[in-house]
This record gives structure tokens, sequence and C-alpha cells, in this order.
């Protein structure tokens, strides 16, 4: 089997609790081992504050470890953000710009996507007025198109799989599952566990900021179910 | 420095400049009527009512007061920008230097209009360009210099202690009065005048005013001394910054 593209070896990530000299610290993560290979589809599952999301950062980058090794082929690594860098009195069109710069395009490659950010957005002619004047599902439209068009080798996914109103969200999910079904390596995060299920062939279970279990996707949605339920019925 | 990175930094700053035609009702008119505002308020308190200017002190006010706002929003707004970003910072890999230089190209992109304004009202008040105007660039490029350092200074350590900035603004009024920016410096008793002409500021604004005024050279040892210590300024600002910059995306917004 071909060697991971990026490696995860106990890794630990800490935050100051508050913003005061000499407060404690608090460990987000603990000690997370995982590998991904290409083209894996690897979703992650555990509860509210198991430290998924901040799993995700230390896997796109932005986030160093405090503990722990993390080994990275050279591969680029993207966190879908929605509306990264958007400025209130910039039209649509210059947002766009702005936010594919900041998402590692060049200015040129951002460019040559533009038409299809304008005509995915569905904006027509507001493309071109400030986003002020746009409704928060206008927001949104623009920032998925924009996500949508960046193609990192790691595609790194918080939540976020369908946006907008009813149709938009059809039209947006439908846009990223055809970007896994091409083989898009892929972490995913998600609540919804159909979702998961339907996406993602691997899985890896993170509990208190530990990886419990990693593995194929009915082993580990198993033993995560039968954990739940133990935990349900002895209160 | 790859060249995405500057693509960001150029269009942040073209983002900045039209963010800030828009957020107000005159736009633009205010680059102009800010500082012409402040230099009346100067020129009525030190010239009209304490008549402790001088025969030049309206053009020594307005080449002090020109060259210093550019200082000023260099080190403030540069100074403030990783802290600005830091809800981006969290959510991108991004190199944090990149937003203090976006915010400072377009102070000084904004000071080069407002200096070539000025230039012109020299000229009509009797001061004509000269020869030393050569040695021009050759200043500016020392006070951005200067500028960047202190920016990169204190953006290192406002995301981290953001009350810094109340005291960074009183201790930028006190160096802006110790610097000679609105007024002259021959008028502070001998030891202690010595002191401040150790502040690069003021070397820096004697050596422009020198030449718009009274067509001499700067004082090359003492520029190249200040080239030194901004330099080093600069050095210190990028190694802090560096050197915090694992820090700032686990911080709160």
């Amino acid at each position: 089997m071909d060697s991971p593209l990026i490696e995860l070896r106990n890794v630990g990530v800490a935050f100051s609790a508050q913003r005061r000299f000499g407060s404690g610290r608090f460990w987000a993560l603990e000690d997370v081992t995982l590998n991904l290979r290409h083209g894996e589809r690897l979703g992650v599952i555990g509860r509210n504050g198991a430290g998924k999301s901040t799993l995700l950062r230390v896997l796109a980058g932005i986030l160093q470890p405090d503990r722990g090794t993390v080994k990275r082929a050279a591969v680029t690594c993207q966190l879908l953000s929605l509306a990264l860098g958007f400025t209130p009195y910039l039209s649509g069109r210059d947002n766009a710009i702005l936010s594919g710069l900041m998402l590692g395009l060049r200015r040129r490659e951002i460019e040559s996507r533009l038409p299809a950010i304008q005509e995915f957005s569905e904006l027509g002619d507001f493309f071109e007025q400030p986003i002020a004047t746009y409704s928060a599902g206008m927001v949104v439209r623009l920032g998925f198109s924009v996500a949508i068009q960046i193609e990192p080798d790691v595609l790194l996914i918080d939540e976020v799989l369908a946006v907008g109103d009813a149709e938009f969200q059809v039209k947006s999910g439908e846009a990223l599952r055809e970007r896994m079904r091409q083989g898009q390596t892929v972490v995913l995060v998600s609540h919804d566990e159909s979702q998961v299920s339907a996406l993602c062939d691997r899985l890896i279970w993170i509990e208190h900021g530990k990886s419990v279990l990693e593995g194929s996707r009915d082993e580990v949605f198993e033993a995560y179910h039968r954990q739940l339920h133990l935990a349900g019925s002895s209160t | 420095m790859p060249l995405h990175l500057l693509e960001l930094i150029l269009f942040s700053t073209y983002a900045e400049l039209r963010a800030e035609r828009s957020r107000s009702y005159l736009g633009l008119v205010w680059w102009i009527a800010e500082p012409a505002m402040m230099m009346a308020a100067f020129w009525l308190v030190f010239d009209v009512i304490l008549k402790s200017g001088g025969p030049d002190y309206l053009p020594f006010l307005l080449v002090g007061l020109t060259l210093w706002q550019w200082m000023k929003s260099c080190i403030t707004h540069g100074g403030y920008a990783i802290w600005g970003n830091l809800g981006l910072i969290r959510q991108a890999r991004l190199p944090v230097l990149v937003f203090p230089l976006a915010q400072m190209l377009a102070d000084t992109i904004k000071f080069l209009c407002i200096f070539v304004l000025l230039l012109v009202i020299l000229w009509c008040m009797g001061y004509p360009p000269n020869i030393t105007y050569l040695a021009l660039p050759l200043l500016f490029l020392v006070t951005l210099l200067f500028s960047v350092g202190a920016s990169f200074l204190v953006a290192a350590f406002v995301p981290f202690i953001p009350d810094l900035r109340f005291i960074i603004e009183q201790i930028l009024t006190v160096v802006m009065f110790l610097s000679g920016v609105v007024f002259a410096l021959d008028a502070v008793p001998s030891p202690l005048r010595e002191v401040i002409a150790l502040n690069p500021v003021a070397t820096l604004l004697d050596g422009v005013r020198a030449i718009l005024l009274k067509a001499h050279w700067p004082d090359w040892w003492a520029l190249l001394k200040v080239g030194a210590i901004s330099a080093l300024v600069c050095a210190t600002g990028i190694a802090c910054v560096l050197r915090f910059s694992p820090r700032y995306p686990k911080l709160a917004v």
C-alpha cells in the first residue's frame, strides 16, 4: 500500500484557558494517531467537544502540535471555508478574488474561474455589487461557489456539506459528493451519521481528545454505537 | 516570498483602499481633510495663539505632520493587523506578516498621494524643487524601514495583550512631541536636546525638512545610524512575529 499523505503520531494540542498570564492550559487534543492515504474518504466521529474541529485544523497545518509528530507528504490541504476574508464593501467579484488568494490560488487561476463562480452562485448582476447589499443566503452562495473551486490534494470538511436555501442545498451537496466520487481525498467531520455513512469508507472515532478507534466504517460505527448504548443505559 | 503571497498582499492593499473609500460619506476627501484639520489645529495653537512658531512655521508644520501621519498610521494600522485578523488566522494557513504588510502598503500609497499635494503647496509658498530632492527616496526608505519594524514589534504582542493599544496611542503622542513634529527641537535646552536627537524620527524629519525647505543635503552620518537602528528594529520585529506565529491561531478572537 502507498505511504500515507499525512501521518499523525500521538498528537496533542493545548490551548490557554483564558487570555491571562499564567492561566492554565487545556488539551483540546490529547493523543491522536491516524494515517491518511491517497484517495481515502475518512470520517471523524465523536461527541461535541471531543476535538474533531481541532483535529481538522491540525491536518490543515493551521495548528502546530504541542506534542507528538505530524508527517506530511508534499500535498496541499485545505479546510473548506466559506466566505474566508470576505469584506462587506467589496463587490462579489473582488471578494471572490480575495478569498481565492487566501485559499492559496494564484491571481490568474482565480480569475479564470470567475465565470464559473458567478454562474454557480446564481448571483447574476449582483456579482458586481458590494456584498454589503447581499442577503445572508447570497453571501453563503458566493462563499460556497468560491470554496468549491479550490482543488487541494486533501479537502477537509467541517460540517459544511450543503448550504443555502433548499434548492441550493441540493446543488451544493451534489457538487461536493461529485468531488468525492472523483477520488478526492477527504476528511469529513459531521454530526449527520447518515451522511458520514454514505460518504466515507473509513472512520476515526475521537473521544476526549484521544483517538479511540480507527478502521473501516462498519467496524467503527458498531463499536461507537455499542458504547453510546452502554453510556445511555447506565444513566 | 511565494508569488501568490505577493499577489495576496497587493490585492489586500487594493481592497483596503477601496473599502476605505466606501466606508465614509466623503470617501477619499478625508485623505486630505483629516491631516489638514489637524494641521490647522496646531497652527492655531502654536502660531496664532502662543506665537511660538517663528517665520517658517507653517511649512515646517506641514512637512512634519505629513511625514509623522504616515509613520503613525503604519505603526498603528500595521501593528493592529494581526490582532484584527485573528478570525482569519484561525481558519486559514497564511503567513501572518501578510496582514501588517498590506496595511502599511495602503498607508504608504496614501502618503505618496498626500506628499505630491504637499510639494505643490510648498512650491506655491516659495520653496521650489531643488537637486537635493534626489535624496528623498533614500529618506523615505529608511522611514518605511523604521515604521515597518516598529509596526511588526507592536503586531507581535497586541494579539496576546490587546490592552497594549491604549498605551501605544499615548506613547505615539509623546513621541510626536519629542520628535520635533510640531515645534523645533532647537528650543529645547542643551543636555535634553542631545538625548532627544537620538530619536530616529527626529533625524528623519530634520532630513526631509532640510531638503524641502532649505535645499540642504541630509546629514549622511546621522542617516546611516538611523538606518542601522531601523534595520535592527525591523529584524527584531520579524523575529518576534515568526517566533509567536504558531500561537496566534490558538488565540480567542
